[in-house]
Formats: structure tokens, sequence, C-alpha cells
């Protein structure tokens, strides 16, 4: 398979730091080895607004991309500002379903310490990146990891998201190698 | 054995189950969903999950209900109650009927992930203590392999032409066909028979256990290594190492298992330093693997690394004329370990065990004259002493009405007969007559090829 059919696009929604785009960017080449683009941005998602919850329906947005084309990318990254939610649990970070061409991130919890305060701007756009290859592991049919050192252990809280790794245990490498030459 | 778990999700509200769907298969685990207690209950007599997580507000059949039949039916399934705020009272009481736990919606991801390790060391410790149970208990027996069949010779002339290379073999056959004999049996030709043989039923092991058997670990590296233990793969030193039902351990472990097949080398756990390793390997599974690395269920590297030869056992029921050498084998060996005289066994018997497909091959068959010897009350094993094989010569994949059980239970007596309606009336406690008369109201024909 070419380069170009693996490209992965990185689609903002409304207002997101240029910046925070540019280091997913980055890392996608850096860590993943796959060429990656970002694409003009989408208006904030209201469709999927929860008036109860106050939050976004992460399920709503990605069935939403899911009906959009984007021909030049394989797999699609969304970065939102917004607080999204699957229902059921109270929160998640990012979202996106296994095997699927379309993956979300949220920087709305990233920028804000457990204690309250606010991290320096590098960690938050760590963090968005961890979730973004994260996600994009499950794109690439990667399960969640047991091992706490892996970049596709799960991390429900920021503390355990600081504690991840930006880089994948020895096997989900292998999987990765074995799903990109697939 | 997998940490993958077969789960269900009993909610009414789709969009739970939807959510609860998606989460579980990031884990890879097994996941079903049902909307209400009855589909649940309906989808568990299919397949015996392991977990549930029920909503405990469900129209008709309440979770508190399906909670009971559960534990009433499936005691070893764990049911996860899940609950809204302000019925606390009643999570309180699935407690005590028997749920391992519940959850609060709408609930944070961590408080799943956690309630879920709960279950998984709950799980493992079960699994642990079970095998340790069962290697405890477990006799070791040296048979030989009987068998005059063209199918079993094609076995027997294999054997030591490939006993004397040092490539990998992959027993291939159904369950009971004796793979660990053949192994043994290879061992035993080979350069390596001097040194040890040491069989692993991978099927058997929990996964947590199998990394630390094989590769052994050092003191101190997890709650119970109490002191420093070598690994099946060092042990072993120069003999051969049996993996049975190979197609049972997960991808990590095969590509563990490929390192070390490509390297010779092991590091136990806990250690830095790597340890060489000699041995020959002979893999056996039931299951199509081929066709499980076509459909990526199993790792293509390590198929053919461990499949250099491929050695196909053949089925029971595809050489039915081993079945009175092996009878008469396991006749004499059960009557020697059950100091029975029960030493004879009859024309129409050997017909009738000719007859029977052996779905569990070998083994089943050595259970069933094991089982004939001890109960029987003669000398001579006769038809009504395999009366138990009867009942599983129709398997009942759906209820049947009593007149269409009455109708299959009288064909297979009379086709057992070989149409003889003396004997078939004797064994159905029925007069000739009477059986005439069913013969007829049922339709019943004598197949063209009996005599």
């Amino acid at each position: 398979m070419s380069t170009d059919k693996r490209r992965i696009g990185i689609v903002p929604f409304g207002e997101v730091p240029e910046i925070a785009l540019k280091v997913i960017a980055a890392h996608i080449s850096a860590c993943l080895h796959l060429p990656s683009q970002i694409l003009p941005s989408l208006e904030n998602p209201e469709y999927a607004l929860d008036r109860g919850r106050y939050q976004y329906d992460a399920g709503i947005i990605l069935e939403t991309l899911e009906s959009m084309s984007f021909k030049d990318c394989e797999k699609v990254v969304g970065v939102l500002n917004l607080d999204l939610f699957i229902p059921i649990f109270t929160h998640t970070f990012g979202e996106a379903k296994i095997g699927g061409q379309f993956a979300l991130v949220s920087l709305f919890r990233l920028a804000k310490n457990p204690d309250g305060s606010s991290p320096p701007s590098s960690l938050v756009y760590e963090r968005a990146v961890k979730v973004a290859l994260h996600e994009l592991g499950h794109l690439f049919e990667l399960l969640h990891c047991e091992d706490k050192r892996c970049l596709m252990h799960f991390s429900g809280s920021i503390e355990e998201l600081d504690e991840t790794p930006l880089y994948l245990c020895r096997y989900c490498s292998i999987y990765l190698q074995d799903e990109l030459l697939r | 054995m997998d940490k993958k778990m077969s789960i269900m999700i009993v909610d009414d509200e789709e969009i739970v189950r939807k959510s609860l769907f998606h989460w579980f298969k990031k884990y890879g685990h097994v996941v079903e969903i049902a909307s209400s207690g009855f589909e649940a209950l309906e989808k568990l007599v299919k397949y015996p999950f392991q977990l549930l997580f029920v909503d405990i507000k469900m129209p008709e059949m309440d979770g508190i209900e399906l909670l009971e039949k559960v534990k009433t039916e499936y005691p070893d399934t764990l049911v996860v109650i899940i609950t809204a705020y302000g019925s606390i009272e009643s999570a309180v009481k699935a407690m005590r009927i028997g749920a391992t736990d519940y959850l609060l919606k709408p609930f944070n991801p961590d408080q799943l992930s956690l309630v879920m390790e709960r279950i998984s060391v709950q799980k493992r410790l079960v699994s642990e203590y079970n095998y340790m149970k069962g290697r405890l208990e477990k006799i070791t027996r040296f048979d030989n392999i009987i068998g005059q069949s063209s199918a079993m010779e094609a076995v027997f002339r294999i054997i030591p032409e490939v006993a004397q290379s040092d490539s990998s073999i992959l027993l291939f056959g159904e369950t009971g066909t004796g793979k660990e004999l053949v192994a043994k049996a290879i061992h035993a030709e080979s350069r390596r028979s001097h040194l040890p043989f040491i069989a692993i039923n991978c099927g058997a092991i929990p996964e947590s256990l199998l990394e630390s058997e094989l590769f052994g670990h050092q003191k101190g590296v997890f709650t119970g290594a109490t002191r420093a233990r070598k690994g099946f793969l060092e042990v072993v030193s120069g003999g051969t190492l049996f993996l049975d039902e190979v197609g049972e351990i997960s991808s990590k472990m095969q590509i563990d298992l490929l390192r070390v097949l490509e390297e010779r080398k092991i590091t136990s756990i806990g250690s830095r330093e790597p340890v060489e390793v000699d041995f020959r390997l002979i893999s056996a599974t039931r299951r199509d693997l081929k066709k499980e690395v076509a459909e990526g269920g199993f790792r293509e590297d390590f198929f053919y690394r461990i499949n250099v030869i491929m050695i196909e056992i053949p089925p029971l029921r595809k050489r039915k004329e081993d079945i009175p050498l092996l009878v008469e084998h396991f006749l004499k060996k059960y009557s020697q370990e059950t100091t029975k005289k029960v030493d004879h066994i009859t024309h129409d018997t050997i017909k009738l065990l000719k007859r029977y497909d052996w779905p569990g091959n070998v083994r089943e068959l050595e259970n069933a004259i094991e089982r004939a010897v001890v109960l029987s009350k003669a000398r001579t094993l006769r038809i009504e002493d395999f009366s138990f094989l009867r009942s599983s010569t129709v398997p009942i994949s759906r209820p049947l009405s009593l007149r269409k059980m009455e109708k299959n239970h009288i064909q297979q007596i009379l086709e057992e007969c070989s149409w003889n309606v003396t004997q078939a009336a004797k064994i159905l406690e029925i007069n000739r007559v009477t059986l005439h008369k069913m013969i007829k109201r049922y339709n019943l024909k004598r197949p063209d090829n009996s005599s």
C-alpha cells in the first residue's frame, strides 16, 4: 500500500490552537511513520450537544464524520476544545471504534491538572498527542493493553494519562506493524 | 488460556448497550447484548457468558429478578448491576443475592476499569487454583498407541522418520485422538529420548501462569514468588517440549515463543540475563489453525514456525476397524485395574460400538469401556451395558415433542439391533406386537442395506 493511501487527516472543530494540531501531526509522523495533513476546520458540533449534561456526545459526532467524505485520508482525527462524553460514562478524552476511520480528541479536560491548577501548554499538547495516538491505535485495530508502560493502556484520569508513555509496548508495536503491512 | 472474557450487556436502553459494547470491544472481550432479561436468559442457554452487566431497572423482568435466575441456573456467571443514583437500596439487595459489584450511572471510566480489574483478579485466582488442583490430581498414563487401520498405519510410518530430525511438529487431530501419545512416541524414537519429555496443556493453564511456567521467574517479582523458579523451557534442557492445545495461547505468548524459537534464548520474569535453551518442540491442536491464520485469529509467523511438519491424527469414526482392537486393549486394562473378571464382549456389542460415531474419540471409547466394566455384573459385556451411549447418539439441538422423541428412540433401538424386532422389543420392555404397531404408526422403514 502506498504511503499516500495511509495519510492521516487532522480536522479541527471550531477554535482549536493551531500549535496543538501541528504537534499532533508531527507525532503521527515521528511515532507512527505515517504522513499527516491538517484539514480545513469544521464548525463546532452543536448537533451533538446534550442539554441535560452540557457535554457533547462523541458517538453522534463520529456518526456525522462517517457521513462525510475525506477522500485523501485513510483515517481522520477530529480535534475539539469541547467536553465530550460517551453515554453511561461521565466523560471521555477521546473516542474511536476499533478498525474505524474516525477518531476524536478533546482538549477540554487536558488543560487542567487534577488539583485544579493549569499545566504548561507543552504538557497540554503532550496529553493531546497521547490521546490522539491512542485513538489512532484503535483505528488500526489495537486493543487496550494491560501494560501500564504502553500508549494503548487505558487512562481514565489525567494522572494516569501523564504516566502513560508516548510509545507502544513490544507487543502493540508488532500488532501495529502487522496491521500497517496488511 | 486468554484473559479475555465473554460478556453480555443487558439493558433496555440501546444507547447504554451500544456504549458498553464498544468499550468492551476495545479490550478484545467477546461481547453480546440483550435488551431484556428474557432475551438474556435465552442467550445464556446458547452460550455460557462469564460476566453479565445488568441494568436494575427494566420493564417486565427487572435486574434483580434476572440476577436471581442467573445465580440459580448459572452460579459461575458473574453479574455486575448497573443502577441510577437513588436506587442504592436495590443495589445493596443485589449484592446480597450474589451480584459481584455494582456501578452507579453515569460512571467514571476509571470505576469501570476498577470493577473489571477486580473481576479479572478473582477469575485469575479461581483458574490458577483449578489448574494447580488439576496438576496435583493428574494421573499420567503411558499407554501404547493402538491401531491397524490404514489411517493409523500412515501415522506409525511417519513417527520414526520425523523423530530423527529436530524440526518442529504440529499434530492435528480432534480431542481424544491420542495426540500426546504420538508426541511421546516421537520423543521416544528421537535422539533426545533419554532427556525429559515435558507436556503442557496450554488450554488448561491460565495465561497469567503460563508465562511463569514456561519462562520461570526470579524471587519476589510477583506476589507468591517466594523463591526463584526455572521455567519448563529451561527445565526441558535438551528434551522435547509438548505444547498441547497450542491454538489456545494468546497472541502475546505467540510473540514470546516465536522469539525463543528464533533466538534459542529465554529471559525469566524479573531477570535481565538471557539463558540459552535447547529443546525440540511438538505442538498439538484440534483447531484449524491455517484457517485461523487466514482470518487473523492466529499469528502467521508463529504458525509457520511450529508447523514445519504436520501430522494429522484421524478421528476414531474414520478408523472404525480399529475399534475391536482398542476394545480388547481397554477391556484387558480395566479388568486388571478393577480386578473384576470382565474379559469378553459380545459380537453384537462390538457392532453397536462400531455404529457409534465417538465424538470424544479414543478417550471416549476408553471411558465407555471403563464404565461398562465397573458396572457390569457379568463376565461378558453386552449391548445393555452401553445403554448410556444411546442417549448421546441423538443430539438434541432443539426441544422435541414426546411423539417425536418416541419415534426417534424406537428407530434408534431398531437400528442398533439390526432390525431384530424381538431383541429391540426386549430392550424397550414392550411386547413384539406393540412394537410392530409402533413401527406401523410411525411409518418406520428398515434401511435398504440392513440384513
